[in-house]
């Protein structure tokens, strides 16, 4: 279970400060997936990072009961200048995970063959998603953070993904920050649709779709 | 309990995780790596040596001089590669907030644990080559040594906890490190012991928290041969004073980060 309890961030900006997210309530179940809607700088990718932790909020509560991803996204939780292989055996490290475990896992889902070897900072951002989605499903959460970024990747990596995350976890719960109607209509019991710095939530992911497209 | 035991077993892999990449970035998998971190110290010990020697000649009231470099540089360039490497060392490592159970204060932790191992290395090689030569003693004392060195590293570490986070909120701090760092020279009491100077000089250099882990050093090498002086009490008062601020800034820092 994750709740957020009016949850505002705010970044400094010139003088003043841009409020991102104002007093937002947000309930996260066990197994519940929920969609984030908002045109761009509407606060996703934000709110994503304040449930993971990455960020503090400027006020409010977050408070998780249950085992969150890092956010997967473009960016973030990788060191460029270390190699997959080495980003890998660093994650596993830090989560008390065997690497000889992950690595066979690793390497069957991101088909990076041999750019493993290479600098992460080399790899594209199709690439680096495929490494965030190995190893976070390596490691097994209870609820993942996903921000866009499964729109990156080839059909091939849909397919793994939605046997691997949809299917296989599909018990887990799920944030999926997304653009794509689709997506969410498909994936998501409910939506929240955030416009200048409010949210709103929705039991029915169409009428957050509908609400969305007039934005 | 559990869950003490559990959060330390965390901590304890986050450390070692952090060690090996830290490592694995700085010096890479190749060459002689960690060995690196040894080189400086060793370099500056002998060479300074050298310089002394001609100009003091063999022994300074009584000890090698050769001997009495060492005991003074190694522990100097201790502390001040730990300040540089605590200049933004949070900017840096930032990405690596994405995993909740790292903290910011561990970058600190593991970039001074890292000094200290490569200065205990240095230590132990230099001593050991000067001894061979007939330049250094066997240490008089290595309880008081080692309680010297420990308590000197604790003081470094609290001192680095209240840059990082400072050298976040403006870049003053990195602008004077380089001229703060040699007007502390004075106050390092790497190069002369307490008992060498005027009383006055004594009274205001008793203030130190260099000073005196610095004296009790040189007493567990020296032992009688130099008339160390010391007062843990005004180490420890400023230690425990640095901690204290250095965590409160990092908590603020950590409220206020931006994480790409």
């Amino acid at each position: 279970m994750i709740t957020c309890e009016r949850v505002t961030k705010s970044y400094p900006m010139g003088h003043g400060r841009k409020q991102v997210l104002n007093a937002l309530d947000l309930h996260i179940s066990p197994g519940e997936h929920v969609g984030l809607l908002g045109r761009n700088g509407a606060g996703k990718t934000t709110l994503i990072k304040l449930i993971g932790g990455v960020e503090m909020p400027t006020s409010g509560k977050i408070r998780r009961k249950m085992n969150v991803s890092w956010p997967l996204g473009f960016t973030g939780g990788f060191q460029g200048s270390l190699t997959g292989y080495d980003n890998a055996r660093f994650i596993a490290r830090i989560y008390g995970h065997e690497y000889t475990d992950i690595r066979g896992f690793v390497e069957e889902f991101t088909e990076l063959g041999p750019q493993l070897k290479m600098p992460v900072k080399t790899y594209s951002s199709g690439m680096k998603a495929r490494l965030a989605f190995a190893l976070s499903l390596a490691i097994e959460f209870d609820c993942y953070l996903i921000d866009e970024v499964i729109m990156v990747g080839d059909a091939n990596f849909h397919k793994k993904c939605h046997y691997e995350l949809f299917e296989k976890r599909g018990d887990r719960a799920l944030v999926l920050a997304s653009h794509s109607p689709e997506l969410v209509r498909e994936f998501c019991d409910r939506a929240l649709v955030l416009h200048q710095g409010h949210g709103t939530i929705y039991t029915d992911v169409n009428d957050a779709l509908e609400v969305y497209q007039t934005l | 309990m559990g869950t003490l035991a559990q959060g330390w077993r965390s901590q304890r892999r986050v450390i070692g995780a952090l060690m090996i990449r830290e490592l694995v970035t700085r010096f890479g998998r190749e060459n002689i790596g960690f060995l690196w971190m040894m080189v400086e110290p060793l370099l500056f010990a002998i060479l300074v040596g050298f310089l002394w020697r001609l100009m003091k000649g063999p022994e300074d009231h009584g000890i090698s001089v050769f001997a009495f470099v060492a005991t003074g540089y190694i522990p100097l360039t201790l502390f001040r590669h730990c300040a540089t490497r605590s200049i933004r060392v949070i900017n840096v490592n930032s990405s690596l907030m994405y995993h909740r159970q790292i903290k910011l204060q561990d970058f600190i932790f593991v970039r001074v644990l890292i000094e200290v191992i490569g200065g205990c290395m240095a230590y132990v090689f230099i001593a050991t080559v000067l001894g061979l030569i007939g330049e250094f003693p066997v240490p008089a004392d290595m309880g008081a040594f080692l309680l010297g060195w420990l308590l000197y590293c604790v003081f470094v570490l609290a001192l680095c906890m209240v840059m990082a986070p400072l050298s976040e909120m403006s870049d003053v701090l990195e602008k004077i490190l380089p001229v703060a760092t040699y007007i502390q020279i004075p106050a390092s009491g790497a190069f002369n012991m307490m008992s060498w100077l005027t009383p006055q000089a004594q009274n205001a250099l008793y203030y130190s928290p260099f000073v005196h882990p610095m004296e009790l050093m040189r007493y567990g090498v020296f032992g009688a041969r130099v008339n160390a002086k010391w007062d843990l009490s005004v180490t420890i008062v400023w230690t425990v004073v640095f901690m204290a601020i250095g965590l409160i800034l990092c908590r603020r820092i950590r409220r206020n980060l931006v994480v790409e």
